[in-house]
């Protein structure tokens, strides 16, 4: 406490008096005087309910005369619509039933018609016998705390629509993953079915002809542009191809298809390598250039013969394809040269290049796509494999069987870096050497 | 990676297009879209000049394709120019030697 | 389902008296009857439950399809009597409660025998020719004065009932009570209660019936205790000189003493 002017006390009694009067001060502030002006409303209510006593803050926030209140009006008089129904049905009960009620939201009705939030504290005074006798009631001005609570209530609300606002995202985001799931597992199916239709299961079994092939796809949903065929035309002929559409991907997928089928019917019409070609370029190209949107291929197709004489005659034509390759039982190896023969599906009609050549026991012909000449090599990958390296490799494996070539030619290409980067198709077709090993390695 | 690009000019025989860059999967589809909107004369010679060409697949070579079949319905001619080693081969494995007019150098004929 | 369990069911007085199922109303749960239960209690059997949503109830089993209609309190009420196997029972609700049972026993009429209707009003909104005591507007006053209490419930009113140590059973009680109700099943029980009309339903009731009201209620105003005293000719009326809506609370022994005289005269 700060006291201000007056001369210096001696020290001691001098503040001890100055405290007491104080206190005295303080003291004459009555009992009444407390209760009328206390910064809180006071009421007093018989057990009904009629106010019996009220205090002049109260009155005066009300804006209500005494007079007009004491002995007239009831506690629920004071509050608004709301606040009488919830009065009734929670706050009187809950007072009877534990004495005392603290801290109770209501909001009373102003003589001007406004509201005032107010927090309620109820304690019922009993009497000797413990019957109840009246309510003591203080009601503090809650304007500011109301603000607060409903400021805080709506943000609970925004923050709960918010919550189940992004729960439900959460929710539709899920369904769509699995949605995402099964339609990529139903893609895959559909592409494995595709795929199916477009090479082989496996080769058929030919009577005194070995065969191997090695087949790769560089697109991830597994459709190559390479292709490779082996049925047989009639009684004792077989026909075969291997080729490479361009492009990537579905639109490849369904022009190897179209390549594969038009091979397959043409072959049973006229199974001659310059026939069937003409036919497919036809087909190809009706389909594909003539509308404007050049589509080929590049295509071995052949016509195995077997002899009476242990050597099969094999009739081979190219669609600007490159060279087969022989490995012959005696060590050599040589390229099948069918030059000139044009990409298939390009002019309305177009020139093919065909070869002959007999297969004697222990010679194997090897058809191959570009990706295995064309694979990047060396430590850059920047190199290409090359003809001229693949006639070395041949050369240097030869004689060798349909598998034995296929095996040595994929561990060739799985040693270039990470394996093939494009489609690679590999078809090899033999004569089986003697069982009589005389013929050893010539090499 | 190189990138493709393209570059035009045009002589008295007809425009000429500078290919450089790589023409793979990815990038024919520019020099295909490139060639369609060239508009050719009857009697004009498209020029492919492909001496900056580093690497052409399938896909290019239809774009090659495309190229010539634009030139043609035109009634206008394409010579493919100064075309590398390694495409060359291709185009003669494939036949393509015979059906595009092949020329040394970039420059168009003396007229 | 364990329909006592669900409902929160308790029983009391002689095994084989004539049965009472005591049912709450809106804003308070079985407690409510507390003190007249030992008065009824020592000559009947006294059923005391809570509908599913208040008090100590099985909150799961509530859904707002089955609340937000009298028939879904109604159907708590004749599964409670069929659990019990009871027969022509003596159902006493209070406030909405009342209502309910006569749905109650116009759908079970083998297991209510006779009514007693605490403080009933079978529309609390204004309507032509009829004064419930409230405008529509009013009962939006008292979803938001629920709204408003949520927050002073749960923060103010838990620290003061679990602090009463003094009476630490009724504590309990109260905290279950009043503290376990869900803002958002309350105010769907209120929106139902004070947005219902029932009074074509008052015509159905065949049961002998005791409609008691308060002098004073500012819930139920004694236009509307008259209107339902005239609605069911096999009614019987007594105003309590009592004040509020809960004169089981307020008056308790003349509560007990009019339910026992209306019982009696009709043994």
């Amino acid at each position: 406490m700060c006291r201000t002017g007056g001369v210096p006390e001696p020290s001691g009694t001098g503040d001890e008096a100055a405290m007491d009067a104080a206190f005295t001060a303080l003291l004459e502030d009555s009992a009444e005087e407390l209760y009328e002006s206390a910064p809180c409303g006071y009421l007093s209510t018989l057990m009904d309910g009629t106010i019996a006593r009220i205090n002049a803050t109260l009155l005066n926030w009300l804006g209500l005369k005494r007079e007009a209140v004491v002995g007239h009006r009831h506690f629920v008089d004071l509050l608004t619509v709301g606040g009488k129904l919830y009065h009734e049905t929670h706050f009187a009960p809950l007072l009877r039933m534990q004495g005392e009620l603290r801290g109770i939201a209501l909001e009373m009705k102003t003589s001007h018609g406004g509201r005032l939030p107010v927090l309620v504290s109820s304690v019922i005074k009993h009497g000797s016998e413990g019957e109840p006798l009246l309510i003591r009631t203080t009601v503090f001005d809650a304007s500011d705390r109301r603000a607060y609570e409903e400021e805080l209530l709506r943000r609970r609300q925004d923050a709960e629509r918010a919550h189940a606002e992004a729960e439900r995202a959460r929710a539709e985001a899920e369904q769509a993953r699995r949605q995402a799931e099964t339609d990529r597992e139903r893609l895959a199916d559909a592409l494995a079915v595709l795929q199916k239709s477009l090479l082989p299961d496996s080769l058929p079994a030919l009577p005194g002809l070995e065969t191997a092939v090695y087949y790769h796809t560089a697109s991830p949903d597994q459709l190559g542009g390479d292709f490779y065929d082996l049925f047989p035309i009639d009684g004792d002929r077989w026909a075969f191809f291997l080729g490479d559409v361009c492009g990537k991907g579905p639109q490849a997928a369904a022009l190897t298809s179209l390549t594969r089928y038009t091979l397959r019917a043409a072959a049973h019409h006229d199974p001659e390598p310059d026939a069937a070609l003409s036919t497919l370029n036809a087909v190809l190209h009706e389909r594909y250039t003539a509308g404007g949107d050049p589509r080929y291929c590049t295509c071995l197709f052949g016509i195995l013969e077997p002899g009476t004489d242990g050597r099969t005659t094999v009739r081979l034509g190219s669609g600007g394809h490159p060279p087969a390759l022989l490995l012959r039982a005696d060590g050599r190896a040589e390229f099948l040269p069918t030059p000139g023969g044009l990409l298939v599906g390009v002019l309305p009609t177009a020139p093919f290049a065909t070869a002959t050549t007999a297969l004697a026991p222990g010679d194997t012909l090897l058809l191959y796509t570009d990706g295995l000449t064309e694979a990047r090599t060396g430590p850059a990958r920047d190199d290409l494999y090359g003809e001229e390296a693949l006639l070395a490799f041949a050369a240097a494996h030869a004689p060798a069987a349909p598998h034995a070539v296929i095996t040595a030619l994929t561990e060739l290409l799985e040693g270039f870096g990470d394996g093939p980067d494009d489609d690679t198709a590999l078809l090899a077709l033999g004569v089986p050497a003697p069982a009589d090993p005389a013929t050893n390695d010539p090499r | 990676m190189t990138p493709l690009n393209i570059t035009h000019s045009d002589t008295a025989a007809g425009p000429v297009l500078h290919v450089t860059g790589e023409l793979d999967h990815a990038r024919a589809t520019a020099l295909r879209q490139r060639t369609e909107r060239l508009a050719l004369r009857p009697g004009q010679c498209l020029t492919l000049d492909l001496s900056g060409l580093e690497f052409c697949d399938s896909t290019g070579i239809t774009a090659l394709l495309a190229a010539r079949q634009h030139a043609l319905a035109a009634h206008a001619d394409i010579v493919l120019a100064a075309v590398p080693p390694a495409l060359l081969r291709v185009l003669t494995i494939v036949g393509l030697d015979q059906v595009f007019t092949l020329r040394p150098s970039g420059k168009p004929p003396v007229a | 389902m364990d329909v006592r369990r669900r409902n929160n069911v308790t029983v009391t007085g002689p095994a084989d008296a004539p049965v009472l199922v005591l049912a709450h109303g809106f804003g308070c749960d079985q407690n409510m009857w507390r003190l007249v239960v030992p008065a009824l209690a020592e000559r009947y059997r006294v059923v005391l439950f809570d509908y599913v949503g208040s008090g100590g109830s099985d909150l799961s089993a509530w859904s707002q399809e089955r609340y937000s209609s009298l028939d879904g309190y109604a159907q708590d009420v004749t599964e409670v009597c069929e659990a019990l196997d009871l027969e022509r029972a003596v159902f006493v609700g209070h406030s909405v409660s009342a209502m309910t049972g006569v749905l109650a026993a116009r759908a079970a009429p083998e297991r209510i025998g006779a009514l007693v209707m605490v403080a009933p009003s079978p529309r609390y909104i204004d309507d032509e020719g009829y004064r419930g005591g409230f405008t529509a507007e009013d009962i939006d006053e008292l979803l938001a004065s629920l709204e408003a209490n949520y927050l002073g419930w749960s923060s103010a009113m838990a620290p003061l009932i679990m602090g009463n140590p003094d009476r630490p059973e009724l504590g309990k009680e109260l905290t279950n009570s009043f503290c376990a109700t869900d803002p958002d099943i309350a105010r769907v029980f209120a929106r139902t209660t004070f947005l219902s009309d029932s009074r074509d339903d008052l015509k159905d009731v065949t049961v002998p019936t005791l409609v008691l009201e308060c002098a004073q209620d500012v819930i139920a105003p004694r236009e509307v205790g008259a209107h339902v005293h005239a609605a069911i000719p096999s009614s019987h009326l007594v105003t309590l000189d009592a004040t509020g809506h809960c004169p089981q609370l307020s008056a308790p022994e003349a509560t007990a003493q009019a339910i026992l005289g209306f019982l009696e005269s009709r043994l």
